[in-house]
C-alpha cells in the first residue's frame, strides 16, 4: 500500500466531505478557543497568585535599645534562616521617611509636634518562594521570635491575609482544574462524534472496501488523517482566533493580560492531538 | 479451487443452512439457484467469509474457514472477484478508481494499475467513461464497472450474487455473456440466481438450493 495514495485517501476524503469537514474542523476551533481562553485565565491567575505570594512578608521591630553590634548579629542569624530570602533593614530615619511620603498630603508635621521620632527601626524579611504560604511563614515567624530580645508581638505580618489568599487560590485551581477538564473532554467528545458521524456517513463505502480485499489499516488511515489535519486546522483557527482577540483587548486596555507564545504552539498540537484521538476513538469504536 | 463441505448454520430468526455442499474447480461455471430465502447470499458469504459456518468448512484456494485469521481475511478476498445485486460502487470517486482501488489495497504500481485497469474497463467496454462518476450510469453500466473492479485482480473465481437482479432483460442477458466470456478465459463464476428462466437452457452445472440445503 502506498503511502501517497493512503494521503491521498486522507485529503481526497477532506474535499468529499466538505460540510462535516468544516463542522469538525469548527468544532476543534471552538473547544480549543474554550481551552486557550482557559489556558490563559490560567496563566494570569498563576501569575497574579506569585505577584500576591512575592508581597508577602514578615516585619520585626526592633528595641531602641539595640546598636549597631546587635543590629549586626540579628541580621546575620536571621539571614542563616530556613526559608528566609532577604532583609532590609529599616532605620528609624528611613521609617520616618517613608512615614512621611505615605502621608505628604496631611499639613500637620507629627513629628515636629512630638519633638522626637517614636518609630522603632525594622527588619523586613522576605521569604523564599516555597516559604510564601500560611505555613511556611509561620516557620519563620516561628525562628525569628525564638531569637533573644525579640518578642512576638514585635513580629507583624499578614497573617490572616495569606489564610484567605490561600483558601482562594485552593478554589480557584479546583474550579480551574474540573473546568479544565470538562472543556478537554467535550472538545474531545465532539471531535469523536464527528468522526463518527463521517464513519457512520461512509458506511456504505467502508463496507465496500472490506469486500473487494482493503486492511482496516487501509481504511482506517485515510480516517487518522482527515482527523489530525481538521484538528489541526482547527488548532490554527483557534490560535489566530485568540491571537485577534487579544490583539484587540490588548488596544483598548494596555496591559491587559500577557500570553506566552507557546500557548499558541500548544493550540496547534492539542488540535493534531484532538483530532488523532478523537478518530481513534472513533474508529475504535464503529469500524 | 473452492470447496464448501456439510455447512451449517442456524440465523437468529430459526433459519439456517443445512448441509450445503458445493465444490467449484477451476475454470468452471456454475450455477447456485433457488428461491428467495434459500440461503444462496449466506453461501456466498461464506465463501467471502462475512460469516462464519457452525458446522463444517469452506476451503478457498489455501484458506479454510476453521483457521483463517481476521487479518487474512483481505487476503482471502484479493483472490475473489465479488459482484454484487446492488453493485456497491464506491460512489465518492469515477469509474477507474473504483476499478483501480482494487489493486490500490494491494500496493501495486501505479504504472500497473493504470494498465491493468484500463485493460479491465475494455474488457467490459467502459474505456470511454473511465472518468465518469457511478451516479451518472445506468443500471447496466455500473454493474459492467462492478465486474471490471471483480476481474482487475485477476482472481481464480467471480463470486455473482444475483448480478442481473437489478436489469432489465436485455442488459441482463448482455451480463451473462459478459461473464461467459470472462468463464470462457479461465476464469471460475459462480453464480446465485433465483431466476430459473436465465438457467433453463444452459449446458452449465447447476446446483439447487432449497431451504438451506444444496440438492443434486
Amino acid at each position: 500500500m502506498s503511502l501517497f495514495f493512503v494521503l491521498r485517501e486522507g485529503f481526497g476524503g477532506l474535499r468529499h466531505s466538505r460540510f462535516s469537514g468544516f463542522v469538525a474542523t469548527a468544532t476543534v476551533a471552538i473547544s480549543l478557543i474554550l481551552i486557550g481562553i482557559f489556558l490563559i485565565i490560567t496563566v494570569n491567575l498563576g501569575k497574579f497568585v506569585q505577584f500576591l505570594r512575592s508581597r508577602v512578608e514578615l516585619e520585626v521591630f526592633l528595641d531602641d535599645s539595640f546598636d549597631e553590634i546587635k543590629i549586626q548579629d540579628l541580621t546575620d542569624e536571621i539571614k542563616r534562616m530556613e526559608g528566609v530570602a532577604n532583609l532590609t533593614f529599616i532605620s528609624k530615619e528611613m521609617a520616618i521617611r517613608e512615614f512621611q511620603n505615605l502621608f505628604k498630603d496631611k499639613q500637620e508635621d507629627y513629628f515636629e509636634t512630638l519633638g522626637y521620632n517614636p518609630l522603632p527601626a525594622s527588619f523586613r524579611v522576605k521569604l523564599q518562594d516555597n516559604y510564601r504560604t500560611a505555613s511556611g511563614a509561620e516557620v519563620v515567624f516561628k525562628s525569628l521570635s525564638s531569637l533573644e530580645d525579640i518578642r512576638e508581638e514585635d513580629i507583624v505580618y499578614t497573617r490572616e491575609y495569606l489564610v484567605i489568599l490561600e483558601k482562594y487560590i485552593k478554589f480557584a485551581i479546583a474550579i480551574d482544574f474540573i473546568v479544565g477538564i470538562i472543556v478537554c473532554l467535550s472538545a474531545l467528545l465532539l471531535v469523536s462524534n464527528n468522526i463518527r458521524l463521517i464513519i457512520l456517513s461512509k458506511n456504505k463505502i467502508i463496507e465496500t472496501m472490506k469486500l473487494v480485499g482493503a486492511t482496516n489499516f487501509f481504511i482506517r488511515t485515510p480516517l487518522f488523517i482527515q482527523g489530525i489535519v481538521q484538528g489541526f486546522l482547527g488548532g490554527i483557527i483557534s490560535a489566530l482566533f485568540l491571537y485577534t482577540l487579544l490583539k484587540l483587548a490588548a488596544i483598548e486596555i494596555p496591559g491587559f493580560i500577557s500570553v506566552d507564545w507557546r500557548i499558541y504552539l500548544l493550540l496547534a498540537n492539542l488540535g493534531i492531538l484532538l483530532g488523532f484521538a478523537g478518530s481513534f476513538a472513533a474508529v475504535r469504536r464503529y469500524l | 479451487m473452492l470447496k464448501l463441505h456439510n455447512l451449517k448454520m442456524r440465523y437468529p430468526n430459526g433459519d439456517g443452512l443445512d448441509g450445503v455442499n458445493l465444490e467449484v474447480r477451476n475454470g468452471e461455471f456454475v450455477y447456485l439457484v433457488g428461491p428467495t430465502g434459500a440461503g444462496k447470499t449466506s453461501v456466498l458469504k461464506l465463501i467471502y467469509m462475512e460469516e462464519f459456518p457452525d458446522e463444517g468448512y469452506v476451503l478457498v484456494d489455501e484458506y479454510s474457514s476453521q483457521d483463517i485469521r481476521d487479518k487474512e481475511i483481505p487476503y482471502l478476498r484479493r483472490k475473489l472477484g465479488i459482484i454484487f445485486q446492488d453493485f456497491k460502487l464506491l460512489e465518492d470517486r469515477d469509474v477507474f478508481e473504483n476499478v483501480a482501488f482494487v489493486l490500490r489495497v494491494t500496493g501495486a504500481r501505479s504504472r500497473d494499475i493504470k494498465k491493468k485497469t484500463l485493460r479491465a474497463l475494455g474488457e467490459v467496454g467502459l474505456s470511454h467513461k473511465s472518468r465518469k462518476m457511478p451516479e451518472e450510469l445506468s443500471g447496466g453500466e455500473q454493474q459492467r464497472v462492478a465486474i471490471a473492479r471483480a476481474i482487475v485482480n485477476e482472481p481464480f473465481i467471480l463470486l455473482a450474487d444475483e448480478p442481473t437482479g437489478n436489469l432489465d432483460p436485455k442488459t441482463a442477458v448482455e451480463i451473462l455473456s459478459l461473464l461467459d466470456k470472462l468463464n470462457a478465459r479461465g476464469t471460475a463464476v459462480l453464480m446465485a440466481t433465483h431466476n430459473y428462466e436465465l438457467v433453463n437452457n444452459t449446458s452449465k452445472r447447476i446446483v439447487s438450493i432449497k431451504n438451506g440445503r444444496t440438492l443434486n
